[in-house]
């Protein structure tokens, strides 16, 4: 129990300290490529989620893990992403840069978890009906991963859907900057040969990015101590996500937020006098039965605040930032947007961005596409006087 | 001096003297203390469409991501600096082109 323990502290401070340094924010990552066209994070969220694809089937392939998150997959996904993403664009943070915000001393984002409790709260009431009026109702399938399902070992699937992505890539950056030097006199039959040497300029441009990328590392090495105070490249950020990540899921399970939020949630209910245990979600779905207590994956995300905190006084970027009053809705309804959606989903953009693409559940594909959708739709709502790019 | 920054592609960074300069010839300053994105993004882009070409506008802020993001969301519309107290505050300078 000590040494788990000792591993979600590492993973926690670990993972804190990784977002608040790279910036590693999912609103940000879909927000402002539909707003500006602006990609760097959007490929920071991309890198950590395959690479953590690529070592999670890799330690599944040999036994070297805990478990799956697979919850039935179903129109829920659709719904509560929606609303989840919808509410996280507008609270101005995901629920982990929620939780690492709260770490760099935002009141704001404090107000947010507050009104995130709140959600999961009011959804744990309403549970019982909602199991069989909307659960029963838009669910189809039982929960799986790609992994277990397909016949190819887990490592060589994951490097598949990783290369697959990757060629993707490759060849959108390679198409958008072939069609930049060809100009816009040039006609379609000399575009043809063009568009089929996209994907090769789009590899090179990625490998030439890459090798960018590790020179500036290795540049950024040679003064560690400055380096380290000066905010990261999202891709650092994502390899270090994704090693906090391997940890994890050989240790304990994938990394999820909202659910042991949820968890605490009910633990701090109960220590108020509340009977959490005797609320069936609360009871046999999150404590499965076991009592109400601290969990250790409640414990992993508490130190995910602890390590932003750390990480932003190290690079004096923490500050008390107390709101201002007109931006008190957005943490209000946000939260709750957030909290009330990610248990309808179920799952956060940790459990079914980052955690559930990069395990292949197919209930976190739907979800993933619903939470995108609400990003792309609140965006749209917000830059409404000033207007979005795509 | 070799930085990180090159790779995150952050805008110049001015010195305290020529931060408060600039500073007193603002044409329009906004307090953005307190607020996350994608607000200051937002009211940058407002605050430069009421603007004349040469004009300078200041955003004040204490959410470091507003120094990448601020500037970038504008884009060619406004040449940023950014200035860094060191202690968590931060100003934006664009000047509209």
């Amino acid at each position: 129990m000590v040494s788990t323990l000792l591993v979600a502290a590492v993973v926690g401070i670990a993972l804190g300290a990784f977002l608040q340094k790279g910036r590693f924010c999912f609103v940000n990552a879909f927000r402002d490529f539909f707003a500006y066209k602006d990609s760097r994070v959007t490929k920071g969220v991309l890198a950590a989620t395959l690479l953590t694809m690529v070592f999670w089937g890799i330690a599944y392939q040999f036994g070297y893990y805990q478990g799956f998150w697979t919850p039935r997959w179903g129109l829920t996904g659709l719904v509560g992403g929606f609303i989840f993403g919808v509410g996280m664009t507008y609270a101005g943070g995901c629920a982990s840069g929620t939780l690492y915000r709260a770490g760099e001393g935002y009141l704001q984002f404090w107000l947010t978890l507050l009104f995130m409790g709140v959600g999961y709260a009011g959804f744990t009431v309403a549970f019982p009906t909602l199991e069989s009026t909307y659960f029963d109702a838009l669910t189809f399938g039982e929960g799986v991963s790609l992994f277990a399902y397909s016949s190819l070992p887990a490592g060589l699937l994951a490097l598949l859907v990783s290369g697959a992505a990757l060629l993707v890539y490759a060849t959108l950056t390679g198409r958008s900057s072939v069609g930049a030097a060809l100009g816009e006199r040039a006609d379609a039959a000399e575009f043809r040969p063009a568009a089929l040497a996209a994907p090769a300029v789009g590899l090179r441009q990625f490998a030439d990015g890459t090798r960018a990328y590790f020179a500036g590392l290795a540049r950024a090495w040679r003064n560690p101590i400055e380096s380290s105070k000066q905010p990261w490249d999202p891709r650092t950020a994502a390899l270090g996500i994704t090693a906090a990540a391997v940890l994890w899921f050989t240790q304990v399970s994938i990394v999820g937020v909202t659910g042991p939020e949820a968890r605490w949630t009910g633990y701090l209910l109960s220590q108020v006098g509340v009977d959490a245990g005797s609320f069936e979600y609360w009871g046999s779905v999150l404590f499965q039965g076991q009592g109400v207590g601290v969990t250790v994956d409640m414990v992993m995300i508490a130190f995910v605040i602890v390590g932003a905190f750390l990480a932003a006084l190290w690079s004096g970027d923490f500050s008390v930032r107390v709101p201002k009053r007109r931006r008190l809705p957005n943490a209000v309804f946000g939260g709750l947007a957030m909290g009330a959606g990610s248990r309808l989903a179920p799952g956060c953009n940790i459990g079914n961005i980052y955690s559930g693409i990069a395990e292949l559940s197919v209930h976190s594909f739907i979800a993933a596409v619903g939470i995108v959708a609400g990003v792309y739709v609140m965006t749209h709502w917000i830059y409404r006087e000033v207007g979005c790019a795509i | 001096m070799p930085s990180i920054d090159d790779v995150t592609d952050a805008p110049d960074e001015l010195s305290d003297d020529r931060a408060d300069e600039l500073l007193e010839e603002a044409d329009l300053v906004q307090d953005m203390m307190g607020e996350v994105c994608p607000y200051p993004q937002v009211e940058a882009k407002k605050g430069l469409q009421q603007l004349e070409s040469g004009d300078l506008l200041v955003q004040e802020t204490d959410h470091v991501p507003c120094t990448e993001n601020v500037p970038k969301a504008v884009g060619d519309d406004a040449e940023a600096k950014v200035w860094r107290s060191g202690d968590a505050t931060y100003r934006i300078y664009l000047r509209k082109q």
